[in-house]
């Protein structure tokens, strides 16, 4: 479920804003939903290649230029969409543990 | 002392210890190896080694060293993290690699498909199936169904060939092509199903903390509202548990009448059936209105007790039968009321030897009188052949008298009735009933109760008897026909008898209207007289002390509106009352 989540994740942080890739990590890594940057550039790419997502080459001061990632509108439109899907999951989730009780 | 590499990643130039250097090398090609040769993977690669490239850039400027030492790959190799740490995010990605968010979502009903829902179901999921295929609201598929099933019960064919046909829909992802959703919300919701146990330890995102907020709120609710709720739970498990218990009674008694062993708790519908319809009747009878019950006593159980849930095929069986009898309810209902559809009557005329009085009685066929073994009403003594007299025996009798001229033949016309499916039918049961009065001189004598023969149903049977006597003709009637007899009443001529208790017999004229009592009614006593009497004790009283004192002489005593006179042994009274009453 973590990948559903953590695309979820990176598609909500990006779209706040041109990112770059290590900005995203550091993120994530304060939700502790991914802790290696490694797997992060494979779920990038990937969304880039689904159309999700651009990116821009930025130059850097320390080191190489650097890709800036950004959403394109199909990637807003897919994010609404998992905006309602992830609410109907807490509501599930919620009456799921409810009923634990 | 270390030897130094100098490499170059994405145009720029490091100088890196050579232990390093292999570390680094050694972890390169894992993740080449990893990622394979495709132009995706040369992509990721190309980024993962410019983040390498811009860590240890990094490392340089801010250790203000020249080389890059072991600990420095070290420390960017943990950063980036080992292969097998890929894997592992690789391995939750999976499902990703097909249709993943495709761009065109506006094709919601192509992908529909005709499956059973396992998530919305009553039996089988068939209706919210074809709910999900047509887009409508389980419901009004299920009432449509419900009313195929009454009509005629081809709603249950028609399910049970749909069971049959349409897959379930087991999976995720069969769900939500049932759905016709898009299947990237699909791998959103599957991927979360799946691992959703192992989630709860590690995820620290807003919406646990949310659900936890809405579950103590939710749980203080509940616990209020389920003690209410136990305790209607708990009297609707004692209720529907002892109307279980009462409707084996009653089936099990109601079973046992209809095998001969007779008590009182029959079921009065049953006897219009055979012995062997009514117990296929009374057992889909008992089943139709037992097993809702039970169904409600075993779901009772179950929230009550947390017991398993009953096994589905058990379940299903259940609700067939119960389907099943309450068919077979309707069809008895309808097949019984048919068979009183149309009734049929035969007439039979007996002719009555002429008399000068007529004497009519009953004879209870019930009593086998032996002094009566040679008297006329012997005769009726029954030759019983079966058990089931009472079912055979029936007393829906009706006599009536009707005058004819006063020279013509006496006649009984005996009209023997009953229903049947047909007319024909109808009229076979009317001749199987077997009723006839037997006259022997001035006396004739009607049976209690007829006879079916046969075994005849209990069809509406019904004899007419009525007894045609020439005017002037003298009746006597004996008490024992009051209730067979229609249009006079024998009781209210008894009671024209001074002594109605001990009178038997009551005797009766033909006239042009009919039979006519022939006791007048005895004249209503005068008033006058019984006041008198009561003023005769009152008087009496006063007298006895009067009387003492004087005999011979004329008294007159001052009772309110009683004047007494008495002289000698005479006594004349005369009260005022009535006077003044009837003045007034």
């Amino acid at each position: 479920m973590r990948k559903g989540i953590l695309e979820y994740c990176i598609l909500s942080i990006i779209s706040r804003g041109e990112i770059y890739a290590s900005d995203i990590i550091s993120e994530l890594k304060k939700a502790e939903l991914l802790v290696v940057e490694g797997t992060l550039y494979p779920l990038l790419t990937r969304l880039k290649n689904n159309g999700l997502l651009s990116y821009n080459w930025k130059e850097s001061t320390s080191g190489p230029p650097r890709k800036y990632y950004q959403i394109t509108t199909l990637g807003r439109e897919v994010l609404t969409k998992l905006d309602v899907t992830w609410k109907e999951l807490l509501f599930a989730v919620e009456i799921s543990l409810k009923e634990r009780n | 002392m270390n030897k130094t590499i100098i490499i170059n990643i994405n145009s720029i130039v490091f100088h890196i210890e050579e232990d390093a250097y292999e570390t680094l090398r050694s972890y390169m090609i894992d993740i080449k190896k990893h990622f394979g040769n495709t132009a995706e993977s040369k992509e990721i690669l190309e980024d993962i080694e410019n983040r390498i490239a811009e860590m240890f850039s990094e490392h340089i400027q801010s250790g203000r060293k020249e080389v890059l030492n072991i600990a420095d790959v070290q420390e960017v190799i943990k950063r980036m993290g080992k292969v097998s740490d890929f894997q592992e995010s690789e391995e939750y990605n999976d499902g990703f690699e097909e249709p993943v968010f495709p761009g065109n979502v506006s094709t919601p009903h192509t992908g529909r498909k005709l499956m059973r829902d396992p998530d919305d179901k009553i039996i089988g999921g068939v209706c919210s199936g074809l709910a999900h295929y047509f887009v409508m609201e389980p419901r009004w598929i299920r009432l449509l169904l419900v009313l195929f099933v009454l009509i005629g019960g081809s709603g249950i064919l028609v399910y049970v060939i749909l069971w049959i046909v349409m897959p379930e829909a087991e999976t995720r992802a069969d769900k939500m092509v049932m759905r016709g959703e898009v299947p990237n919300l699909e791998n959103f919701k599957k991927s979360f199903d799946e691992e959703v146990n192992s989630f709860s330890d590690n995820f620290t995102g807003a919406g646990y903390h949310i659900t936890r907020g809405a579950r103590t709120a939710g749980a203080a609710l509940g616990g209020c509202l389920g003690l209410i709720g136990k305790l209607i739970a708990w009297v609707m498990l004692l209720v529907s548990g002892s109307a279980l218990v009462g409707l084996f009674i009653f089936y099990v008694f109601n079973l046992m009448n209809l095998f001969g062993m007779e008590n009182p708790m029959m079921f009065p519908p049953l006897q219009v059936l055979s012995t062997d319809e009514a117990v296929i009747a009374l057992t889909f009878g008992f089943l139709a209105i037992t097993i809702p019950i039970l169904a409600l006593f075993l779901w009772l159980i179950r929230v009550l007790f947390k017991a398993e849930k009953l096994n589905n095929y058990i379940s299903l069986t259940i609700f067939a039968a119960w389907i099943v009898s309450i068919v077979a309810v309707i069809y008895f209902c309808v097949s019984a009321a048919q068979d009183f559809r149309e009734k049929s009557t035969i007439n039979v005329e007996r002719k009555i030897e002429v008399q000068k009085i007529y004497s009519f009685s009953e004879k209870d066929v019930r009593v086998l009188d032996e002094n009566e073994k040679d008297s006329l009403k012997s005769r009726f003594n029954m030759e019983m052949d079966g058990l089931n007299l009472r079912k055979r025996l029936h007393s829906s009798i009706g006599i009536h008298f009707e005058s004819i001229d006063s020279l013509s033949q006496p006649f009984i016309q005996y009209q023997y009735s009953a229903k049947g499916k047909s007319y024909q039918l109808a009229a076979q049961r009317a001749g199987e009933i077997f009723y006839q009065g037997i006259q022997e001189g001035e006396a004739i004598v009607f049976p209690s109760h007829f006879l079916l023969r046969n075994k005849s149903l209990d069809r509406d049977q019904f004899v007419k008897v009525i007894v045609y006597l020439p005017r002037g003709a003298k009746v006597l009637l004996d008490k024992t026909l009051d209730n067979k007899v229609r249009d006079i009443s024998i009781w209210d001529c008894r009671n024209n008898y001074s002594e109605a208790e001990r009178q038997k017999v009551t005797e009766w004229t033909m006239s042009d209207r009919g039979l006519v009592c022939s006791q007048a009614e005895p004249e209503p006593e005068p008033e006058q007289e019984q006041d008198t009497h009561g003023a005769v004790g009152k008087a009496d009283q006063q007298q006895k002390v009067v009387d003492q004192q004087r005999k011979d002489s004329v008294i007159n005593i001052e009772a309110p509106n009683v004047t007494i006179e008495m002289k000698d042994n005479s006594l004349r009274i005369n009260t005022n009352t009535t006077q003044k009453e009837n003045a007034s």
